[in-house]
């Protein structure tokens, strides 16, 4: 075994020093390894060699002329030598060229301090130029609103053109013009309109693309920086914070650092300003007898906290209580909150925002093998052969994520299976299904049964496996059977779809090794999302990719934290853990640790308290972060149930529709002021640094449940996040490393083969049943309320940069369907239907399915009455993102809409 | 003016020949496909050929056969044969005749190339500007696919060779190579860096032959005729066969010269081409193969018009463009015309001959312009060392040679205008400096 790794690797030598790396393996790399640094503009690490730069020449014995050093892989024996005089030479003299036409405008220019280009040129050039000749200037150019170019300035390493289409598989720029008049443009006579993901920005070794939101207010040595990670999805990108004084100047990322591995997306590299926002509340208020707000001390408002909750407890019990935190909070502050409600007032009715759809997946995750986590993780997935995703929309909604597809697909050459409401149509933005090897476009209310055809067609085709007929014939036998009493014309009547679809793909999914599943929003946050979620790991256990390496099923978090919610038990059915609220051996290992007892009462979801609210039982409510005026629908009565409330908190960024209900707000930090954790889609646990002073004087949430702990009688107190983190460790397994890597569990066995032995049987026939509905009238569409690229939930609309590409909502139709309907692009529309109606304009899209129309979320203020509302019987999950809407042209202009 | 035997401007010669397929069935056209594909294998036409000696008319002199046989016998996926008809490079306009004139000499070549390297389609890559070439190609296609000798199952043997004319939009740079496969891609039209050379990675990472449109032509002949045959002429072992010169410049009649190689340039262009413009005048440069190669001067008119020999005297046979310059033409001039083109050219990927091009060039410009410097010179080759060699493709070797070359051989007339510029130039002290 030994002997065949060595004989896997290749021996070289750079300037002397020999060592011994894998093949293929491209000199600049081996000689980094070597401790070697080759300069370099074209190369990156992430791109496939272009050798265009010509600054990474290198001697090569035996090879007559000099080599770039990243485009040629090692061979045996090779013998490198990169500080010879004739290397040094060319690199000179490839740095006199750059720099002949290169303005030197280094003291304006905001990559000055952190230029390649300047620090090879203080390394390698004589201070003197011999170019007298007139240097090549470029008119200015408007390019974008966030992306500012110099063209002047640029080398035309086409790092940016290459990122741009390798990594995020946009391809919205080029070099245009030729020679030394190449210049790197956008495809289009209007400004730039891409993903704005920043990423040439980033890669630009030079100051030729700047940031535009920054310009000109730093130099890069003034800056102060934090890594920190990011609070805009699930994902948990590392991000650097940099500060000047106390002012948010800018944020970037570092290759090979954090899980995103130094890519971001539009919300991480330009929505930081939303935590900066002028609307920031500075001071707790408590509410006047007029309904006006008074700045107070936190003494005054604390102590009025203190002295309601004791009387309303006294008054009305513990179970007058419910807690609501934001999932974008930290660990160690969800983890408090739930600790003050259970401990301190005394009840188990709590809930957080992963009650949006989070709890869908992991709830099935447990049911089927007994983890709450992935068992996979984001190397897996760009290790993968084949990739199913359903309902993700993940360029928009989990972009970094989906650059992992993108690169096990692109680089690696996995096959992709979507079940996606997209159709494979390019944009200006990357449209993962444009990749996929089969593609099944359907309406967002059909991923369960796309699913289910996914199902029916794998064990038609007898590739289910077949040691499973063995282990579990009935598990088996009830799903042939299940799917069964679904005929193929019942999914082609509303799938538009029929068998044939799916055969390649299931004999594809079959047939591959490595198989990572990924369900999103789509899928969570829509009716039936647990059970679809169990029907896809039924899928991995029929096609025998279950449990095997490499393999399982992943869901994708919205908020950043929505898995860190869960485990540290802020909600209503787990304790920290996540252990059931009836676990004897968790609340003992708990009330040990807390020294107090662990309430009996059951908890309440978030849809349980509001109705509780209205009826009087619950009394009093401890909302942190979370916005559930704005987020249900009217039909909800959320106002309703908080105005019926004796005494409502809202810890808050801002004044909120939801604090505006409040006796008393107090002014909570954003994630860039506070230390923590987080913990992400994937299961990975990552620090969260304070990057700048809190605001005004807003404290970190945690902070505030300790002081509220301490003024109640019942002190639960820390000096800093970091103990909290402590005590976290000892109470909930899978906190013991921090760190860029994830350390997934494993399935339990005992629960799988519970699973396939009895608990399946409970609602297999439900599961697998579709009920057939009535096919949609002509003139309605679907609608659907979906998460832009550029936006996250309504934190972001206050991000200027955000806003600056997106600042309203659009129905997007398919251009069939806006003939169909007598639509332009900009045509103002009233949506109508059952419950009520609305007016918006509308823009075309092509990747919209005929027949469907989204709407962004974070827009959805007058919307939002038109959708649905109903709750899961078994997760308790409102599900409130689709309905069905007449769509008509208006003939007048939307007031103040012009 | 002497005769040789002529093999690819032989038809076209013929008083009426058309070029039709009717025409060239009657010279014995597609006899060589016939023969072929009665019983002689691919490896056996990529042997004859690899016998032949014959090497790439494009500019590199690369041995055919020894790059067919580096396409992979065993590969699965599909191969391609490009056909190399951007014929850009100044003073060459021999692949023109050849394509406007014979047409299915280039198709039989291409059939039979696909049939030794196992190709199904071969593409016409043609320089966008040669539209009446790529009509008459197209016709021919379409004579050749209606008698089936193009297309599926070519005269019934089960051999599939679809051929395709595809123009170019006129960039000098998609006659290189790999700039060309990248521009028949769809792509923007730059040289990849090489290895993986285009025998194993070319067209859409398949393996792919890119030869030249009178290599291609060659091929009938050869397999026809035999390699012993085609060894025999010109100048063996290294330089077999004809070549196609292209005579322009301050010569009596120029044009197309298909001539043996071996021949010199004082044969070439006082006994076919009769001599200079002006009999009252010397002959002072040439330019040998086209606008990359360096010059020659009067002395190297006994130099033989073949691989070796050129490349011997410090130049190159390249692409057979021989210019020829009368006493009289400035060289400084001749080289600054000849950068402003690579200039207009460079693609603009590596930096040296980005940069340098316009650096060159303007360098000229202003020598031209009275307004040199003594430390030009100097600076203008050591420009060249820094370009020469350090690109990916040839372009930059090629834009420095005719700086280089003319500053060899005639350095004084850089001199000269530069001493110019100094008579002109105002003394020092006669501009007034600003001080504080």
């Amino acid at each position: 075994m030994a002997n065949q790794e060595s004989d896997k690797f290749v021996t070289i030598t750079v300037d002397g020093i020999t060592a011994r790396v894998p093949p293929g393996t491209l000199v600049i790399e081996a000689a980094r390894q070597i401790g070697v640094m080759i300069p370099h503009f074209c190369y990156h690490p992430k791109l496939a060699p272009d050798a265009n730069c010509r600054m990474c020449l290198v001697e090569i014995e035996k090879i007559p002329k000099l080599q770039t050093s990243c485009s040629t892989p090692v061979a045996e024996g090779m013998v490198v030598k990169s500080s010879v005089p004739n290397v040094e030479e060319a690199r000179k003299s490839v740095l006199e060229f750059i720099l002949a036409n290169h303005p030197l405008d280094c003291p304006v220019c905001d990559q000055g301090g952190r230029c390649d280009l300047q620090d090879f040129s203080h390394e390698y050039t004589p201070t003197t130029g011999r170019f007298k000749e007139l240097k090549r200037i470029f008119p200015k150019e408007y390019f974008s609103p966030l992306i500012e170019t110099q063209m002047n300035r640029c080398i035309q390493c086409l790092r940016c053109v290459r990122y741009c289409d390798q990594v995020m598989d946009v391809q919205a720029l080029a070099p245009s013009g030729r020679g030394t008049m190449t210049e790197i443009k956008h495809f289009s006579i209007h400004e730039l309109d891409c993903e704005f993901c920043g990423g040439c920005v980033q890669i630009c070794p030079v100051g030729a693309i700047t940031s535009r939101l920054s310009m000109y207010d730093f130099r890069p040595w003034m800056l102060k920086r934090a890594d920190t990670i990011c609070t805009y999805c699930g994902d948990g990108c590392q991000i650097t914070i940099q500060t000047k004084d106390n002012e948010l100047i800018e944020v970037n990322s570092t290759h090979g650092a954090g899980r995103n591995n130094g890519d971001l997306c539009p919300r991480g590299y330009f929505g930081y300003h939303a935590s900066v926002h002028a609307d920031r509340l500075n001071h707790p208020l408590i509410r006047q007898q007029d309904g006006t707000y008074a700045e107070v001390t936190w003494e005054d408002a604390l102590e009025l906290i203190a002295e309601r909750f004791s009387q309303i407890k006294l008054a009305h019990g513990a179970d007058a209580f419910g807690g609501l935190i934001t999932s974008r909070c930290t660990n160690e502050e969800l983890y408090l909150f739930q600790k003050f409600m259970r401990v301190v007032l005394g009840t188990n009715r709590i809930d957080s925002s992963a009650r949006y759809g989070h709890i869908n997946g992991i709830q099935a995750l447990r049911r089927v093998q007994g983890t709450h986590r992935w068992t996979v993780t984001y190397e897996d997935i760009v290790a993968a052969d084949t990739l199913l995703l359903v309902g993700t929309n993940i360029t928009e909604t989990n972009p970094i994520t989906g650059l992992k597809v993108k690169e096990a697909v692109k680089k690696q050459g996995a096959a992709l299976i979507t079940i996606e409401s997209l159709l494979p149509i390019r944009g200006t933005i990357s449209n993962i299904t444009t990749l996929a090897s089969h593609h099944v476009p359907v309406h967002p209310d059909y991923f369960g049964l796309a699913v289910l055809g996914l199902i029916k067609s794998v064990l038609e085709q007898g590739l289910a496996t077949a040691s499973l007929s063995e282990r579990a014939p009935t598990f088996v036998q009830s799903i042939r059977s299940a799917v069964g009493k679904v005929p193929w014309e019942t999914v082609e009547r509303h799938l538009g779809l029929g068998r044939d679809t799916f055969v390649e793909a299931a004999r594809t999914f079959s047939q591959a090794k490595r198989v990572i599943i990924l369900a999103g929003q789509g899928v969570l946050r829509a009716p039936q999302g647990s059970d679809v979620v169990t029907n896809l790991l039924d899928l991995l256990i029929l096609t025998g990719h279950h449990g095997r390496p490499g393999c399982g099923l992943g869901t994708l978090a919205e908020e950043n934290n929505d898995q860190g919610a869960v485990e540290m038990g802020a909600v209503a059915e787990y304790l920290p853990g996540p252990s059931e609220l009836g676990d004897q051996t968790a609340r003992k290992n708990l009330s040990k640790i807390w020294g107090d007892e662990i309430p009996q009462s059951p908890g309440a979801t978030l849809m349980d308290m509001l109705e509780e609210a209205r009826t009087g039982r619950l009394k009093a409510m401890f909302i942190v972060g979370e916005n559930p005026v704005a987020t249900l629908p009217p039909q909800a009565k959320v106002e309703e149930s908080l105005d019926g409330l004796e005494f409502l908190v809202c810890q808050e960024l801002f004044l909120t529709e939801t604090a505006k209900r409040a006796h008393v707000v107090l002014p909570a930090c954003s994630y860039a002021e506070k230390d923590g954790t987080f913990t992400n889609t994937e299961g990975c646990v990552q620090s969260v640094r304070r990057a700048m002073e809190p605001i005004g004087e807003s404290r970190p949430d945690w902070e505030v449940f300790s002081a509220l702990s301490l003024l109640m009688g019942n002190p639960i107190e820390y000096g800093e996040a970091k103990e909290i983190f402590k005590e976290i460790r000892s109470a909930i397994s899978g906190y013991g490393l921090l760190g860029p890597s994830a350390t997934p569990p494993r399935i339990k066995d005992e629960v799988v083969d519970r699973y396939l032995q009895e608990g399946f049987k409970t609602d297999v026939e439900v599961r697998y049943a579709f009920e057939q509905e009535n096919t949609q009238p002509d003139e309605m569409l679907t609608l659907a309320s979906v998460q832009s690229l550029f936006h996250s939930g309504k934190f972001s609309t206050r991000a200027k940069g955000l806003l600056q590409i997106q600042a309203s909502g659009f129905l997007n139709v398919n251009p069939v369907d806006a003939t169909r309907l007598g639509l332009a692009d900009g045509d103002p529309v009233r949506l109508s239907n059952t419950r009520g109606e609305a007016t918006t304009k509308v823009k075309l899209l092509d990747r919209v399915p005929v027949g469907v129309a989204f709407f962004p979320e974070h827009f959805d203020q007058n919307i939002r009455g038109l959708f649905s509302l109903e709750t899961d019987p078994q997760t308790r999950v409102p599900y409130f993102k689709l309905t069905r809407v007449r769509v008509d042209r208006m003939q007048e202009e939307i007031p103040g809409k012009g | 003016m002497p005769q040789y035997e002529k093999i690819l401007l032989k038809n076209m010669e013929q008083p009426g020949y058309s070029g039709s397929l009717q025409d060239y069935e009657r010279t014995g056209g597609y006899q060589a496909l016939r023969k072929v594909l009665k019983g002689i294998s691919p490896a056996d036409v990529t042997d004859i050929v690899k016998n032949s000696g014959l090497r790439g008319r494009g500019g590199a002199g690369f041995p055919t056969g020894v790059k067919w046989s580096f396409v992979p016998k065993d590969h699965p996926g599909p191969k391609y044969l490009c056909c190399n008809a951007d014929e850009s490079e100044p003073g060459t306009f021999k692949d023109r005749q050849l394509m406007e004139r014979d047409p299915h000499q280039l198709l039989e070549g291409m059939v039979l190339t696909c049939y030794a390297i196992g190709a199904q389609t071969g593409y016409i890559y043609i320089r966008g500007e040669f539209r009446l070439g790529a009509t008459i190609l197209e016709r021919a296609i379409e004579e050749a696919k209606q008698a089936g000798y193009i297309g599926q199952n070519v005269l019934g043997s089960g051999l599939t060779a679809n051929i395709y004319v595809h123009a170019g939009a006129g960039a000098y740079i998609c006659g290189e190579e790999t700039a060309l496969l990248e521009s028949l891609e769809g792509k923007r039209g730059m040289p990849r860096f090489k290895p993986p050379f285009p025998a194993t990675h070319g067209l859409y990472q398949q393996p792919t032959v890119v030869n030249n449109v009178e290599t291609l032509a060659n091929i009938p002949h050869i397999v026809t005729r035999g390699a012993e045959w085609f060894a025999s002429i010109g100048a063996p072992p290294r330089s077999t066969g004809t070549r196609i010169f292209c005579l322009s410049g301050h010569v009596k009649w120029p044009g197309n010269y298909e001539v043996p190689m071996g021949i010199t340039f004082r044969e070439l262009i006082f006994e076919n081409g009769g001599g200079m413009r002006s009999d009252s005048k010397k002959l002072k440069g040439i330019i040998p193969g086209g606008a990359s190669a360096a010059f020659f001067t009067e002395e190297h008119l006994d130099v033989k018009l073949d691989f070796e020999s050129v490349a011997q005297a410090g130049s190159m046979l390249g692409s057979g463009g021989v210019t020829v310059m009368e006493e009289g033409t400035s060289m400084v001039w001749a080289a600054m015309r000849l950068m402003e083109f690579f200039y207009h050219e460079s693609c603009g990927k590596c930096t040296p001959c980005r940069e340098g091009s316009s650096w060159l060039l303007q360098t000229l410009q202003r020598i031209w312009a009275r307004r040199g410097r003594a430390e030009d010179l100097d600076m203008l080759l050591d420009l060249c060392k820094n370009i020469e060699g350090r690109t990916i493709c040839a372009f930059g070797d090629a834009e420095v040679a005719p700086v280089v070359s003319t500053l060899r051989y005639w350095r004084n007339e850089y001199e000269e205008l530069i001493r110019e510029a100094e008579v002109t130039r105002p003394a020092k002290g006669e501009i007034p400096v600003f001080t504080h």
